[in-house]
């Protein structure tokens, strides 16, 4: 028999209360008025030593209920069945965290001391086996292993040990765990399965897979936590960024203004004695540093300063765990997209010319810069995209075009005219295809039906940027084609006189597009209106060049690769990786990455996962609300820890018990037998009386 | 007495209220059981005819009686046979308990009313003197109308004294009382008894007919109280504990000498004494009382004829 909280056994004291009230023979304390007391002589009251117990069977059930009191919230339990989990041999788990927060302190000298000290108290009969886990579980030494050769398993420990330190990942202890669960094999079938989990346990950890499983009933597991000498803690992450850096229309974009936008996210622990910190550039100008106050358990989104000196890592100072310190900021890194106006120069700053709001129209932005180039001729080096509006074209430029569609070109062609449908001819295939001036009788016309839904039109996929009411056109041409058996020509958008406004079509690698009216004054609104900008550079995405910029990254995510190219990886320790077509690279490291292609050389910023800042420790209960089953004798780092867990099993075990719960109905009855007993003496009294 | 009498049970008759209607009650019920009673005619000092013996005083026969009876009576002249009877009442602190819904005083006073009213209803004066530590209150023996009605008044204001000196009380109605008559003592006596002797002899000497009605509650008599408590003296205040089952011995014995004591003193001093419990039906005291008389009365009257 033990007890849950035996300082209540002391109550069991109490009992000397009835046994002296029942031992007391009160002196009496009524007043009795007579004649005279001429006759009556003063007497002392009943002495001491002539006392004896009265209603000794009253008095037993008296005490009997305070005893019963007591050790009804003494809680009673039985250990047996704890101490007999002990006896059979063991099949022990030692799982290492090796997240980027086990980098605190000595945290991992500590996990390899503890995982060696169990490997060693271990029987032979014992099976030993070892993990360390980040994102992923990495198994060292398995349970087959430990059962052919035991005796090394002390000196494979440290070796296998000795090659692995705390990574960059997150904590995934769910994954973990679940991945362990499959580790016990056949060789443990017979044996107590045991996993002894080393880790800080911290508040980031990942715990919500744990849902999705059943953990086995026969499978205990004991957490060794970690608790580093001060768990205070600053860290910084970067936060979503601003959608103003999305807009492509910063004619006056720096580098700077851009990096001013980078967003950033401080946090603090709670009950932390820190608040005091400093935000800056590496390397940067102590001026360009920003310095403030954090509240402890407060987080707060910060613009980072200026970044003057183009440095990629943002520092945070002030505190003492750097691990979570860094912010990796890849520079900015437009790429160049060669757009080619075929037509005449000279017209670029002729305000009734298409190629005046191109050019306005195609601004640098922090992921693309623009190359606008104006020739009547074709250039040398085949550009990316082409827009012709309005040039007439010989039948060598017409078959130049047709070979930069078919290997992959993208050509933007406004009608302007009926003798345009030589070139579209040449260009589609399509010799039944005619054009002819649109009626001018009406005042203007307007857009009837646009195919949101194609990808050419996907910046107006978002229902809220789909009124094209305002869009005016006051001269287009009618499109008509008979023929188009292998319906080469889609209808991107119509006027609302049914005929074609937009028209694509895949020749070749390439894509082309027709527009039924140019975007100039002469022919309609298109270019002063809203939908010019976003439409041209969904154009521009749709051939390649995307200026949506990269997510961030954080270790563990895959670096963005193209599938049909073969790339070198250079990662911040300056290792090199080449990678065939179709292969990935999962980041490990935090920094910045270089990524080169044939064509292109890229920096991406990978950084540290932002729950691995989340330093404070948990208690490792909150593991049992998940369906763990936690080991019943739990020895943790320090004592007070070890006296809480031994709590929290007996706790377990008195509450499967319920052993109170007999003690009270007992309790009762006999609270109910001393009512029944006393009320009847009463009574009795009360009757000779 | 016949066996079959039923007189009133006193604590039905203490719950009238008015003094003055319980006197009438037991008077009424006395006068009305007198004409059926085999002592018809009795009277404290009923004026009478009496055949003429030798030696009587030629003066007294009464010659109306003679001339129509030829039969010689002797009749006593009225202002003689007239009674004045003091009612003295002890109105000390210790009459004022009662162990059942009354108390001694108000049996007191009842069984004065009582008295007071059958003796003036019979043409006897009546008077009243309450004492305490000393005299309190004191009225003469009167037949007037309304003198009932002063006494009633009289007796029915609660007792205020705290002790009681008897002795000193008497000795002062000895003062008062100039003209022989009955003095009827309603008390507890409860007190040393030593001077009462004294005083006794003293209105003996002045040739007063002396009448004691001792008064006593049950629980006074008997003692029986249960628990042990603290007893407290209502004369004095002062305050004993007191194991009733332990003393109740010592006490009755001490009792019974008391009244054996006071008992002796009555008879050396020829004061009639009559022993009333709190519990005795009043008619039944005032018949013990009347009866009483009537033997003494013919005791002397034989003493006489012997002399």
């Amino acid at each position: 028999m033990t007890w849950l909280f035996p300082f209540y056994l002391l109550g069991a004291a109490a009992v000397i209360a009835p046994i002296l009230l029942h031992l007391r023979r009160r002196p009496p304390q009524d007043r009795v008025e007579f004649s005279s007391l001429l006759f009556l002589d003063a007497q002392t009251p009943v002495p001491v030593s002539k006392r004896r117990l009265e209603n000794w069977l009253l008095l037993l059930l008296r005490c009997l209920a305070l005893i019963l009191l007591a050790l009804m919230f003494a809680r009673p339990f039985l250990r047996s069945e704890s101490a007999a989990s002990t006896s059979p041999d063991r099949a022990t788990l030692i799982l290492i965290d090796r997240s980027a927060s086990m980098r605190r302190d000595d945290l991992w000298q500590r996990a390899l001391d503890e995982a060696k000290r169990t490997a060693q108290s271990a029987k032979i009969t014992d099976r030993v086996a070892l993990a360390v886990f980040d994102q992923k579980l990495t198994p060292l030494w398995t349970f087959e292993e430990d059962r052919t050769s035991p005796a090394s398993r002390s000196t494979e420990f440290p070796t296998r040990l000795a090659s692995h330190s705390p990574s960059w990942s997150a904590t995934h202890l769910d994954r973990a765990l679940i991945d362990a669960v499959a580790l016990f094999d056949t060789n443990t079938a017979s044996l107590k399965k045991h996993i002894l989990l080393i880790t800080d346990l911290q508040e980031g950890t990942h715990l919500d897979a744990l849902r999705t499983i059943a953990w086995p009933a026969d499978l205990r597991l004991q957490v060794h936590r970690l608790d580093p000498a001060n768990a205070d803690n600053l860290s910084l992450a970067l936060a979503a960024s601003d959608s103003t850096t999305d807009t492509p229309v910063r004619p006056d974009a720096s580098a700077k203004t851009q990096a001013s936008t980078i967003r950033t996210r401080l946090a603090n622990t709670r009950d932390s004695r820190l608040r005091d910190f400093t935000l800056a550039w590496k390397d940067g100008p102590k001026s360009d540093s920003i310095t403030a106050q954090l509240q402890p358990g407060a987080s707060r989104i910060l613009t980072a300063p200026p970044n003057s000196t183009n440095a990629t890592t943002l520092t945070l100072t002030g505190d003492t765990q750097d691990f979570d310190n860094h912010l990796y900021i890849a520079p900015p890194q437009p790429r160049t997209v060669r757009i080619h106006f075929l037509g005449d120069n000279t017209t670029r700053d002729e305000a009734a010319s298409p190629l005046y709001y191109l050019s306005r129209a195609l601004q640098p932005t922090a992921t693309l810069a623009p190359a606008l180039s104006a020739d009547k001729k074709l250039p040398a080096q085949s550009p990316d995209i082409i827009f012709l509006s309005g040039a007439t074209t010989n039948a060598e430029t017409s078959t130049a075009l047709r070979d930069f569609l078919t290997q992959g070109g993208f050509l933007v062609h406004v009608i302007a005219s009926p003798n345009d449908a030589t070139l579209i001819k040449t260009l589609t295939g399509l010799n039944d295809l005619t054009i002819t001036d649109g009626d001018t009788t009406d005042d203007y016309r307007m857009l009837g039906e646009v195919n949101t839904a194609h990808p050419l039109l996907k910046p107006f996929a978002d229902p809220r940027l789909r009124d094209f009411t305002k869009l005016r056109f006051w001269h287009h041409r009618l499109i008509t084609f008979k023929d188009d058996p292998t319906k080469k020509l889609e209808t991107l958008a119509s006027f609302d006189n049914g005929h074609p406004a937009i028209l694509t079509a895949r020749i070749g690698k390439g894509t082309l597009i027709l527009l039924a009216s140019g975007w100039h004054p002469g022919d309609s609104q298109f270019a002063l209106s809203t939908k010019f900008v976003p439409l041209l550079y969904g154009w521009l995405a749709a051939a390649g060049f995307s200026h949506d910029p990269a997510a961030s990254l954080i270790v563990g995510d895959a670096l963005p690769l193209e599938a049909t190219q073969s790339h070198t990886i250079t990662d911040p320790d300056n290792k090199t990786y080449s990678l065939k077509p179709g292969q990935t690279f999962t980041t490990e490291l935090i920094g910045l990455h270089t990524i080169t292609t044939a064509s292109r050389k890229q920096t991406v910023a990978v950084n540290l996962p932002p729950d691995e800042g989340r330093v404070l420790p948990l208690e490792p209960q909150k593991l049992a609300d998940y369906g763990i089953k936690l080991a019943a004798s739990v020895d943790l780092d320090s004592a007070t820890a070890s006296a809480d867990q031994q709590r929290l099993s007996a706790t377990e075990t008195e509450q499967r018990q319920r052993s109170w719960w007999w003690i009270l109905l007992i309790l009762l009855a006999v609270l109910l037998l001393e009512t029944w007993l006393a009320g009847r003496n009463r009574q009795t009294a009360l009757q000779t009386a | 007495m016949s066996s079959a009498t039923t007189f009133l049970d006193p604590a039905a008759l203490m719950r009238i209220k008015s003094l003055e209607l319980r006197a009438k009650v037991v008077v009424e019920g006395l006068w009305k059981g007198m004409h059926r009673s085999p002592y018809h005619g009795f009277s404290v000092e009923f004026s009478e005819y009496r055949a003429y013996v030798q030696g009587d005083d030629p003066r007294y026969i009464d010659w109306k009686v003679l001339a129509r009876s030829d039969r010689t009576y002797i009749k006593k002249f009225e202002d003689e046979t007239n009674l004045r009877c003091q009612l003295v009442i002890d109105h000390s602190k210790s009459m004022g308990y009662g162990s059942q819904s009354y108390t001694k005083a108000d049996y007191a006073a009842t069984l004065a009313a009582t008295l007071a009213s059958f003796l003036m209803k019979q043409g006897d004066a009546a008077g009243l003197t309450t004492f305490a530590e000393g005299i309190e209150e004191h009225l003469p023996p009167r037949n007037r109308t309304g003198h009932l009605r002063r006494m009633i008044t009289e007796l029915e204001r609660p007792a205020k004294a705290t002790g009681t000196s008897l002795a000193v009380s008497i000795g002062q109605l000895a003062d008062l009382l100039r003209k022989r008559g009955m003095i009827c003592l309603i008390t507890d006596l409860l007190a040393p008894i030593e001077h009462l002797e004294k005083q006794l002899a003293l209105l003996g000497a002045m040739g007063h007919d002396l009448v004691l009605f001792h008064l006593m509650d049950r629980a006074e008599i008997d003692f029986t109280f249960e628990k042990s408590a603290h007893f407290r003296d209502a004369e004095s205040g002062a305050e004993r504990f007191i194991d009733p089952q332990l003393a109740r011995e010592t006490y009755l014995k001490r009792l019974a000498a008391h009244r054996e004591q006071i008992q002796q003193s009555c008879d050396r001093y020829n004061v009639e004494y009559h022993w009333c419990p709190t519990d005795k039906p009043l008619e039944e005291v005032l018949f013990t009382f009347l009866s009483a008389r009537q033997r003494k009365k013919a005791s002397k009257s034989s003493a006489k004829l012997a002399a």
